[in-house]
Formats: structure tokens, C-alpha cells, sequence
């Protein structure tokens, strides 16, 4: 089943897409992240966080679905993620706009996005997200590609060794 | 990576409890606090009490635990809860292992020939020539030896030889004090056994700890029967490890006399276990050696020698899920 960083990754890198998919979500070396994710284990009871089929919800209102992001670095990427939110909600018959709040702008003119879903998006939307499920039915991952994000990612050492 | 040792050794004895969101250790001379952030392994040589409430804690923050005994003998390691966990690599695993397990073994065997012959060349090249003889076989007889085997106990006496004409070429180089006549184990019989016992225990616990930040499984190794005992993978990722990691540093402690027999070993055990202060030297010398970084020639970037571990099983993942070919650490390639 997809889930909103699934779809993420597969905009972003597909090899990662693909090794995410099938567990072999490398570590990430950051201090800063492990400390994060102690921290949300140890004090999960308090968060508000929406999750049903696939997808967890940073913010649900009356008008938007609220994706929170780090920051604007592949935007692409996380405005699909926002969209496979939008489709899934708009199945059960919720529809909203979505909303990308990027606490550091980097790259983009504006720290906030709007997303507005038509009709025909969504059934485009629907395409690739087949595309994505053969896609990740596949034996061996895709070779890496090398790009300048690379140097960052969690996966690097295991991609180029 | 860039930190520059993210192990905590304790070696008094004590109490170990949660205090807030850090490790807090009660001693005879007061209280200390061990940060959970960048601690990612424990060590443990002293009568310690735990609690459950510290297991949670610890188990959370992926941090793992070896023990250790009164004669440093090595009782068992905590382990978290697995994180990572993928059933296709443990299936694939399981596979390679039936069938690929000779090359896979043969691979290792080979490295351990390139790091010894890369260790003693050291010393060759210093004027010691009587170890000529040794190299060339390492260099040149090893690889076409393990590409004629049928079977992995023909590997193993190959390894065997490996060992025993490397310890035998110790005192070439070693002092008298130090001379090796023969590798005894469990327990060991005089200094230079023990630094060797001691050193690959700790090597072997710190792979377990890489593996665990890996998703392999333990017990499925290649050259090692799986599971005969122990975690018997890290036993085979840390064999190509040994000549530079483990006996680099024993030669460099006893040449450079930072360890000596009278000063660092038990005297009422025939000097055949370290004292407290020889653990101690022993083991800073050690970590500085793994985490002295070189430049990784794949992958271009700064890396440590503990990090070179877990790169080992990374490569081996890739060679399960991939079918690219395993090749362990090399020194003289630095890869």
C-alpha cells in the first residue's frame, strides 16, 4: 500500500523510493534527527497527529490539509505527498485544499503553497500512483544515480559503496 | 561520523538508572550523568546494577550493551528491540547463505590475507627480512589456494595457517616479554594471548553494535557455522578486522611500551589477564585506533574505522540484495 512518503520519495529519488518500500530504510547518521525521534517516542502521547490508510495528517481544518515541511529543498517531492493526502481524503468524500508550510525558504520565493485538486489531476494523480505500485513490484531496486542531494542522503554510503 | 567516539566505558562499579532523559550512574564517589546524546554503546567491566526502567530508555535510544566479567571475559550483550527489520533481506540472506556461502567465506579469507600481508609489510620494509617468506605465500598462494577449495572446512584450515604463521611471526618484531609460541584461548596463558583474546572480544562487540544499525541478521554468517554460538556474522565481518585493527594496536602499545608485563597485567594470575590499568590503556589506544579516519577511495569522503565496519555490511547487504560481488575492507585499497 502507498503512503505519503512513498509517493514522496518516488518524485524525489526511486531507488530510495524503492529501498523505503522494502525496509531497508538506511539510518541516518544525523544526531539532531535520532534526537528528534527519541524525544516524539518518549513524548508520542501528546501529539495530535491524523493517520488512517497510508496517511498521517500534520494539520487537518476546515479548508486545508497542512503538510509541514523543514524546508523548501524538493518541493516537487512534497507537494506530491500533499496531493496523494488530498486524493485519499477526497475518496472518502473530504474534500479540501492543501496547504505546504515551509519553515525555511531556500529555494522558493514564498514559505507557503497552495494546492488546489480538479477533477482531472486527481485521475492524473491515480495514473501514477499505478505506475508507482508496478513499479515497486520490481526485484531489484533501480542503479543509483548520482546527484548533488546525494551527498546528504541516509542511503549514500550504501548506494555508492 | 565527525564525533569522535560515541562509546562510554564504565569501569567501576555501581548503580545505572534513568534520571530524566539521561543514564545516570551511582558510584562509591557520587552520582554522573552519561548524555544520551551520542552515546550509542555501553561497556560495561564492573559489578552493575540495572533497572528495567534504564532497559526502556536505552532500548529506545538504540543503544546497546555489552557485559563483562571478572577475568574480562565477555557474558552477553543488551540488545534493543530490533529496529530495522526487513523480511526480504533475511529471506535473501537465508539464500545467499545456501548458495553462496563459499565465495562469500572465500572473500574474507582473502581479505584477511591482504590486511596481515599489509600489516607485516610494515615491519619487512623496516628490515625484517625473515618474514619474506610468510608475505609471499600471503600475497601470492593464499588467493589461488581459496579458489581451489570445494568445501568451507578446507577454507578454514587455509585460515587456520593464516593465524598460526602470522602469531608465529611476532617475535620478529615483538620483545621477549611478549614472544607468542602458541595461541591459547579460553582462558589465555600469558600477556600476548591475552591482549589478543581481549582485543578481539572487544572488535567482536563492536561489530555486533554496527550490525545492529544494519538490517542483517546475526546469526546467519558464511565462513562461521551460523549460530553455533553467539552472533556468529560478526564473528565473520570481524576477521578482516583483526590484523589492523586488534593486533596494530597491540603492537603498538607493547613496542612503544605503553603496555608492559610487570606494570599492566595480574601478577597472581601469571600474568595471563590485563589489570585495570592495562584494560584502560589498551582500550583508549583502541578506540583512537577506530576512530582515526582515512579517505574512503569509493566512496571519497572522510571515514572512520569503526565506520568501515558497518560499510563491511553494507556491502554485504548489497551483495545479498544486488548481487554485487563482496569484497570486505581492504587496508592497502582503503575500501
Amino acid at each position: 500500500m502507498l503512503t505519503g512518503t512513498v509517493v514522496n520519495y518516488y518524485t524525489h529519488c526511486q531507488r530510495q523510493c524503492w529501498l523505503f518500500y522494502h525496509k531497508i530504510n538506511l539510518e541516518d547518521n544525523s544526531e539532531d534527527v535520532r534526537v528528534g525521534k527519541i524525544m516524539h517516542e518518549l513524548k508520542k502521547q501528546d501529539k495530535d497527529e491524523i493517520a488512517l490508510e497510508g496517511i498521517k495528517l500534520d494539520k487537518l481544518t476546515a479548508e486545508y490539509v497542512v503538510e509541514i515541511k523543514k524546508s523548501d529543498a524538493d518541493l516537487a517531492a512534497a507537494r506530491a505527498q500533499l496531493e496523494f493526502y488530498l486524493v485519499v481524503l477526497h475518496d472518502k468524500g473530504v474534500n479540501r485544499k492543501g496547504r505546504l508550510e515551509c519553515l525555511e525558504k531556500n529555494k522558493q520565493s514564498k514559505s507557503v503553497h497552495t494546492l488546489i485538486l480538479t477533477e482531472e489531476d486527481i485521475r492524473d494523480c491515480k495514473t501514477q500512483y499505478q505506475q508507482i505500485e508496478e513499479f515497486l513490484k520490481q526485484e531489484l531496486p533501480p542503479p543509483p544515480i548520482r546527484k548533488p542531494t546525494c551527498k546528504k542522503c541516509a542511503y549514500f554510503e550504501y548506494c555508492f559503496i | 561520523m565527525g564525533k569522535s567516539s560515541d562509546t562510554r566505558y564504565i569501569f567501576s562499579a555501581g548503580d545505572l538508572y534513568q534520571k530524566d532523559f539521561s543514564i545516570a550512574f551511582r558510584k562509591e564517589d557520587g552520582n554522573f550523568y552519561i548524555p544520551i546524546k551520542d552515546t550509542r554503546e555501553l561497556y560495561c567491566f564492573n559489578d552493575i546494577t540495572l533497572s528495567t526502567k534504564l532497559l526502556q530508555l536505552l532500548a529506545k535510544a538504540g543503544i546497546v550493551v555489552h557485559f563483562f566479567g571478572y577475568y574480562e571475559n565477555y557474558i552477553g550483550t543488551f540488545y534493543p528491540k530490533e529496529q530495522l527489520l526487513s523480511g526480504r533481506l533475511t529471506v535473501a540472506q537465508a539464500l545467499a547463505y545456501e548458495q553462496n556461502r563459499l565465495q562469500i567465506a572465500g572473500q574474507i579469507i582473502k581479505g584477511i590475507a591482504k590486511n596481515t600481508y599489509f600489516v607485516l609489510y610494515h615491519y619487512y620494509r623496516h628490515g625484517k627480512s625473515e618474514l619474506k617468506d610468510f608475505l609471499d605465500w600471503l600475497r601470492k598462494d593464499v588467493s589461488r589456494l581459496v579458489d581451489s577449495v570445494g568445501n568451507i572446512k578446507q577454507l578454514l584450515r587455509i585460515e587456520g595457517e593464516i593465524w598460526a604463521r602470522f602469531y608465529q611471526s611476532f617475535r620478529v618484531f615483538l620483545p621477549e616479554s611478549f614472544a607468542m609460541n602458541k595461541r591459547v584461548k579460553r582462558p589465555p596463558d600469558n600477556p600476548i594471548n591475552a591482549l589478543i583474546s581481549f582485543g578481539n572480544t572487544l572488535l567482536y562487540t563492536k561489530t555486533i553494535t554496527q550490525i545492529f544499525h544494519t538490517h542483517l541478521n546475526q546469526t546467519i554468517s558464511f565462513l562461521h557455522e551460523p549460530a553455533e554460538r553467539r552472533f556468529s556474522l560478526s564473528l565473520d565481518l570481524s576477521e578482516v578486522f583483526k590484523p589492523v585493527l586488534v593486533c596494530k594496536t597491540i603492537f603498538d602499545c607493547v613496542n612503544n611500551r605503553k603496555i608492559m608485563v610487570e606494570k599492566h597485567f595480574d601478577k597472581k594470575l601469571n600474568y595471563a589477564l590485563l589489570n585495570e590499568l592495562g584494560r584502560k590503556v589498551f582500550i583508549e589506544a583502541f578506540e583512537e585506533r577506530l576512530n582515526q579516519t582515512f579517505e574512503h577511495q569509493t566512496l571519497r569522503r572522510r571515514c572512520s574505522y569503526k565506520q568501515a565496519i558497518r560499510l563491511d555490511g553494507y556491502k554485504l547487504i548489497k551483495h545479498i540484495l544486488e548481487g554485487k560481488n563482496f569484497v570486505p575492507f581492504c587496508m592497502e585499497d582503503k575500501k
